[in-house]
């Protein structure tokens, strides 16, 4: 499977430091902007900042280039034809445009769900390449990123197994009972628990809304 | 299954965010938050919470032909059929230019935040007029500012496939492009540097009349309407 070139220099586009983030984020602000007025050189120059970390993405989610293609060339031409639906004042623009990718993942996987996925426990399904961070070593170094790590380390190992692989590879609460080998009920506890707890954590840290 | 309930409702919009929702309840939920603002708040605020997560995965770079691909959509759909009225006239604009309040806010976080803050008594402006010498755009940056507002006195009327495209003017080069500009509201373009600098070389700037989507050669194709010195008020 191939996953295509590794983004050597990513575009700081990503950058963790706080002073870079608000003027990423202002950046990107003003291209969504500019792509409401259908300036398409606008448009390119937010693909170029943001097409290789929304691409990373969709390819956890769905394991499949030419899938990880198709959503992420579906979501571009939904941005650029409802880029002035974005209120800045409701959401930051990297969480706009990732919950717009990450929606459309999830609509393929439910596409898909009429076939049987299975995840090999060896392998873990990430098949990206060998020395890949796994969907809990992500799940910590974005609380990491995010100043939340205590949040992240305060839940219970089966809550943040639970959460990281829902999150990062968009396993369903079937899913991740096979995958974890726990009962139903057991799995959607986890799942419900980790989430009001990452909410108070987030709130109480002052990062949530 | 109820909704009204604001902690069933929150607790779904959390599922619903990290993807467990699935199958028809997740359709049904997704066609709700379009009507419910209630819900639509919730989704909001999970996206906030979980979304950051995401940048701790690695990116990719997507194959050139993803972006060639997209390109050849939306240049098929602007040749394709014409929406019925102007574009100017779509309420997702309007609401996307609410941008400008919030982008005003992040500028106040940044002056706070940064040891040296604008002098907000040293700007630049440029007032563009037509062949009559009326005034018709006003652009303002400050000096050490990096965005430059421009806005029209009162609407301008276009056609629904024409664009605005706003030119700096540099003394000896060709027309650099800075971007497009709303008929109608306030638009802020991103300068390559503090405007001191930036504009250091450019006596004027303009407005040339192009098709939608913006000049395809990179350089003015239209007729050019407006056009302003720059003044230094300072």
């Amino acid at each position: 499977m191939s996953f295509g070139k590794r983004t050597a220099d990513a575009p700081d586009a990503m950058a963790r430091d706080p002073a870079k983030q608000l003027e990423r984020n202002a950046r990107l602000m003003e291209l969504l902007a500019r792509t409401a007025l259908a300036d398409q050189r606008a448009f390119a120059e937010l693909y170029r900042l943001t097409s290789a970390h929304l691409y990373g993405v969709a390819l956890r989610i769905l394991r499949e280039s030419a899938a990880a293609e198709e959503v992420l060339q579906e979501s571009f031409v939904s941005v650029w034809n409802h880029a002035g639906s974005y209120v800045a004042a409701k959401s930051q623009p990297f969480t706009w445009l990732t919950s717009i990718v990450r929606n459309r993942c999830l609509d393929q996987l439910r596409r898909r769900e009429v076939d049987t996925i299975t995840i090999d426990d060896e392998d873990d399904g990430m098949t990206m390449r060998d020395d890949a961070p796994t969907p809990l070593e992500l799940l910590v170094s974005g609380a990491e990123a995010l100043a939340v790590r205590n949040c992240v380390e305060s839940l219970d190992a089966g809550q943040k197994q639970a959460l990281a692989l829902a999150f990062y590879r968009g396993l369903s609460h079937s899913e991740l009972a096979t995958h974890l080998r726990q009962p139903l009920g057991t799995v959607k506890s986890w799942v419900r628990r980790g989430l009001e707890r990452v909410k108070a954590c987030l709130e109480a840290a002052g990062a949530g809304r | 299954m109820n909704y009204g309930n604001p902690e069933r409702a929150d607790a779904l919009a959390a599922q619903y965010v990290l993807g467990t929702l699935r199958g028809r309840a997740r359709t049904r939920f997704a066609r709700l938050v379009r009507s419910e603002r209630g819900l639509a708040d919730a989704v909001l605020a999970w996206e906030e919470r979980l979304m950051p997560f995401a940048q701790s995965v690695a990116p990719v770079e997507p194959p050139p032909r993803v972006w060639q691909q997209i390109l050849a959509r939306i240049q098929g759909a602007r040749a394709g059929a014409q929406p019925s009225g102007s574009i100017w006239a779509d309420l997702r604009l309007w609401r996307g230019l609410t941008l400008a309040g919030f982008a005003t806010a992040l500028a106040l976080a940044v002056v706070v935040l940064s040891p040296i803050a604008e002098r907000p008594d040293q700007t630049l402006v440029a007032v563009l007029a037509g062949q009559d010498a009326k005034p018709v755009l006003i652009a303002s940056v400050d000096r050490t500012g990096r965005t430059l507002r421009i806005k029209p006195v009162s609407p301008l009327n276009i056609a629904a496939d024409r664009a605005l495209e706003l030119w700096a003017l540099p003394q000896g080069g060709n027309p650099r492009s800075l971007g497009l500009i709303s008929p109608s509201g306030v638009v802020q373009i991103a300068l390559q540097g503090p405007a001191d600098t930036a504009l250091a070389q450019v006596p004027s700037l303009a407005v040339s009349l192009e098709p939608r989507g913006g000049s395809p050669t990179g350089l003015p194709t239209g007729p050019v309407l407006y056009s302003g010195p720059i003044q230094r008020l300072f």
